[in-house]
């Protein structure tokens, strides 16, 4: 699980070995390609379910989609049914729309190894473009998840900020995509035959043999016959995690784990009369059995620098729930967080909240806050290590947000040092918005420990680290070098 | 002449010795020959061959006596089963005389090209004696400059375009000199049934033999079927989607301008402009000498419709796709014939390169790409009629573009040197036909035009010329 499989690796060796400069293209397909699946079902989706489909155009649909993609008619007509429905639409609510669904679906679908792919060629200076049948509304969102600033897709029509329901110019599908791709390589003087593209269609035959270096990125039957044929790259990346059965039973198994773990942390600590002995077994014992029975393994690079330095606060990048349970088992004992005070009834944090003892903070009540947060200074300064996440909410993707200053004012206040700690996938084995783990290794590396952190340096010093976070993200460690 | 050239040739005539020595036609040529219907639905190719003299007549009557005789196939018939029951094949033909197969004639006219290309259009029009050995060769003297010009029409079931030039190849000379001591065919091997009752006998004791094992096979593929009948019905609906989308509808508009046609009156150009720069404008294109070909025919239809006051977006053109890994259509071993949308309305003649290379390289995606192939052997044991009837079914490009490769460097025909070589194929459906044959180092292109629908041919000529001269300047 934990990083490329060797034919990503060796593909991106192989971009990394190549030319370099602006002048080298590489140009993705979106569904199916970046993301797994369609963005179009996810918006299709999203309006049957608010009641927008009439009857009429719900028939048209399937006619027109089984008439396209079993029967061999012309499969681009569905999308002017769909961009029919669209007339008399504010383009400003699309677009929200869009962003909607980035969020709350298409996000999750992202492809980590596309993802690195795009890195590299990023890495290397290419002109790295989203080329796509769809609409800009379904790709920004994921272009700029991506860094990607180029868009060769399908435009809608715009009028009075309304949409007319009509495509501007051809749908950028099968030829009209592989011409499109040639017209804005043109324009940008890029060298087509030093460029990449990355489909996965069997309507990406023009559009990839418009290239140098043509790959079929999971393709579909079709396009797998032909790239055979031609000889092109085949590259399989690996799915998004969708719920199965297996991990959902897990997750309920390592629930009970947690619980049965705590239990018998407290009842330690009952039976020797001491509570903070009992809720270290607790932590240790209930997050470790956790991780154990979803399958989740640690690799952990750098594991002495999560004791060399404590108490410390420990910041941590911030993608899933998972990222608790790992942080648990890591440290073990004698830390505590930082929640707020809302979460104080949440059912699945009271068992947190007799573990560790989290401080709570009422934002609406300043006195209060800063009452919870000296209590909090006293409880670093007798020994206990604080775990933050700087983000403060956990990103929909593992592009790195921006780090909130709170943490690093508590670590100059306390006098304690600062242990940064990188998570690379628990997104991917536990997405923000899934309720399931699955199984596989999630990667870890402690970074050195800072300690010369003071109230002026602090600005300069946190954009250092999170330079160093987004360094060690896209630049992995290996394994010896810990 | 060297030794070296001396090895090539006996090589290549010791190849021509072997070529083909099937004693039955193959399904596909069983079917080109039952359901032919000449001329429209012919299987019968030209080609012109134009000679820098005229070659001493007895030495080139020698020359096609000795070929003859080392092509066994070139003095043979088919022969058909009285009833359907097994495919035609190929025997020996007792009456075979040389003399009603070659002969010669002043070409008539002012002796140019124009007159050669008049008189291999009236050969290439009358029907073959389908009793008779499938080749007709005419040697055409008196051309202006002192030349000469060769017709050699042969008939599908014998060879296709590709598989005439090849044997053409190989018959040829590398020298203008006469080479003593030729091969010859070793000695007469077995002949299959020589009459039509008898083979239908036979053939219908051997589907009667096979008859358990094919039901066995049969029933068993139903068996397997049934056990997953999800996965045969999408494995059925695939392939009949690929058949819809290769065969029932036109990857393009039809143009106006060539609507009306019968593939009866026929009418020849001949083109022609340096290989190599049709190569190279292939590789700036990112595609093949075959795309860079399509894309000048593509513009050069472009410009025949503009100067009719019509405007040319894109046009169905016929071509051959190889069905092997190769993508150059002169370099696989089986194809298919596939129609694609040529970008005629593109500008810039790379970037209508790079478009018919997608478009060519798209119907690889094609699970019924081979279908013709794969009923081929059903169709052929119809009766001809119902046969002629399949074939015609569904809809017909406008026009149709292959590449064959000729011999790569010169050749001679009894002393007298090849200076270019233009097949014409039959008009099946389409306005016209385009085939580009490299030879050495010229690019020989043959249409074969529908006078029906093309009532200006001039004007078509100096288009497609021009279309031609544009993307071979791409390449300079």
């Amino acid at each position: 699980m934990s990083g490329l499989s060797p034919a990503v690796q060796a593909a991106v060796e192989a971009i990394e070995a190549g030319p370099s400069g602006p002048q080298v293209g590489a140009f993705f397909d979106l569904d199916g390609t970046l993301v797994a699946g369609y963005t179009a079902a996810t918006f299709y989706g999203d309006r049957l379910r608010k009641g927008e489909v009439s009857a009429g155009e719900f028939v048209r649909t399937v006619i027109t989609a089984v008439d396209g993609e079993v029967l061999g008619g012309d499969p681009t007509r569905v999308a002017d049914v769909a961009f029919a429905a669209l007339r008399g639409v504010s383009e400003e609510t699309f677009a929200d729309l869009g962003e909607r669904l980035f969020l709350q679906k298409i996000a999750g679908t992202i492809r980590a190894e596309a993802r690195a792919l795009v890195r590299a060629h990023q890495r290397m200076g290419h002109t790295v473009a989203v080329a796509s049948a769809a609409t800009s509304y379904q790709i920004a969102p994921v272009a700029r998840d991506l860094g990607i600033e180029h868009l060769v897709c399908t435009r809608l029509e715009v009028e009075d900020g309304v949409l007319t329901g009509r495509p501007v110019g051809a749908m950028l599908w099968g030829r009209h995509k592989a011409s499109g791709t040639r017209a804005f390589a043109k324009e940008h003087d890029v060298s087509l035959e030093d460029s990449y593209a990355y489909g996965n269609g069997y309507e990406d035959v023009a559009f990839l043999s418009s290239v140098g270096h043509p790959v079929a990125l999971n393709p579909h039957r079709g396009l797998r016959v032909a790239a055979q044929r031609l000889g092109w790259t085949v590259l399989d990346l690996r799915d998004p995690l969708t719920p199965s059965l297996a991990a959902l039973g897990r997750t309920v198994a390592a629930l009970g784990a947690m619980n049965t773990g705590a239990g018998a942390g407290l009842a330690v600590g009952l039976l020797t009369r001491d509570g903070r002995r009992g809720r270290n077994t607790a932590i240790s014992l209930g997050s470790t059995l956790a991780l154990t029975l979803t399958g989740v393994e640690l690799a952990v690079l750098n594991a002495d620098h999560l004791w060399s330095h404590r108490p410390a606060v420990f910041v941590v990048n911030h993608q899933s729930a998972l990222d608790v349970l790992v942080m648990g088992s890591l440290l073990k004992e004698d830390f505590t967080v930082v929640a707020k005070k809302e979460a104080r009834f949440d059912p699945r944090a009271m068992l947190g909240s007799v573990l560790i003892a989290p401080a709570f903070v009422d934002r609406s009540d300043s006195a209060q806050a800063r009452a919870a947060l000296d209590a909090l200074v006293e409880r670093i300064r007798g020994g206990t290590s604080l775990l933050i996440f700087p983000e403060g909410t956990r990103s929909v993707t593992p592009v790195l947000g921006p780090f909130r200053k709170g943490a690093f004012h508590l670590a100059v206040q306390c006098g304690v040092p600062i242990v940064p700690v990188v998570l690379r996938n628990t997104g991917e084995l536990m997405w923000r918005r899934s309720k399931v783990v699955h199984p596989g290794v999630v990667d870890v590396c402690v970074l050195e420990p800072e300690t010369d952190w003071t109230a002026d340096n602090m600005n300069d010093k946190v954009a250092a680290l999170h330079s160093r976070f987004a360094e060690t993200l896209a630049n992995w460690p290996e394994e010896d070098a810990g | 002449m060297t030794d070296d050239q001396q090895a090539t040739d006996l090589e290549r005539w010791t190849a021509a010795a072997a070529w083909s020595r099937r004693p039955a036609l193959d399904p596909l040529e069983t079917m080109t020959w039952r359901s032919e219907r000449h001329p429209s639905r012919s299987g019968t190719s030209c080609t012109v061959i134009m000679l820098d003299r005229e070659p001493d007549w007895e030495r080139f009557r020698e020359a096609h006596e000795w070929g003859t005789s080392l092509v066994r196939r070139l003095r043979q018939r088919v022969l058909d089963p009285a009833v359907p029951t097994t495919s035609p094949v190929w025997v020996d033909d007792h009456h075979f005389a040389l003399d009603y197969h070659l002969r010669r004639r002043p070409v008539g006219g002012s002796g140019s090209m124009d007159d050669v290309l008049e008189v291999a259009r009236q050969v290439a029009l009358r029907p073959f004696d389908r009793s008779r050995p499938l080749w007709e060769g005419m040697l055409l003297t008196g051309l202006d400059g002192g030349g000469a010009a060769y017709v050699l029409k042969i008939h599908h079931a014998l060879a296709d375009s590709a598989g005439t030039v090849q044997l053409l190849s190989l018959l040829q000379s590398a020298t203008r000199r006469h080479t003593p001591d030729k091969p010859v065919l070793p000695a007469d091997e077995e002949q299959p049934a020589t009459d039509t009752v008898q083979l239908a006998r036979d053939g219908l004791r051997d589907n009667l033999v096979a008859a358990p094992r094919l039901a066995a096979q049969g029933l068993r593929a139903a068996a397997s079927a049934s056990l997953r009948p999800q996965t045969v019905l999408a494995e059925t609906l695939r392939y009949a989607a690929s058949v819809r989308r290769l065969a029932a509808s036109l990857p393009a508009p039809p143009s106006p301008l060539l609507a009306d046609r019968d593939g009866r009156s026929w009418r020849f150009l001949a083109l022609s402009c340096p290989l190599a720069d049709l190569q190279a404008a292939g590789r700036i294109g990112g595609g093949s000498l075959h795309d860079a070909f399509v894309a000048a025919f593509a513009g050069g239809l472009q410009r025949y419709h503009a100067a009719h006051g019509v405007s040319l977006e894109e046009i169905s053109i016929r071509l051959r796709v190889s069905l092997d890994r190769a993508e150059d259509p002169m370099s696989g071993v089986r194809f298919a014939g596939a129609m694609i949308a040529a970008p005629a309305g593109i500008e810039d003649p790379a970037d209508r390169i790079a478009a018919v290379r997608g478009e060519v390289l798209s119907l690889h995606t094609e699970r019924a790409l081979d279908a013709v192939r794969a009923v081929a052997p059903g169709i052929a044991s119809l009766p001809s009629g119902v046969g002629a009837a399949v074939l015609g079914v569904g809809v017909a490009a406008d026009a149709s573009a292959s590449t064959v490769q000729g011999p790569p460097r010169a050749t001679y025909m009894a002393g007298a040197k090849v200076l270019g070589m233009y097949p014409f194929g039959s008009l099946p459906g389409v306005a016209m036909a385009a085939t580009l044959l490299a030879h050495a180092d010229l690019a020989c292109i043959g249409v074969n035009v529908d006078e029906l629908a093309v009532r200006d041919p001039e004007v078509l000529r100096t288009s497609l010329q021009d279309g031609l001269d544009e993307v071979a300047a791409l390449g300079r």
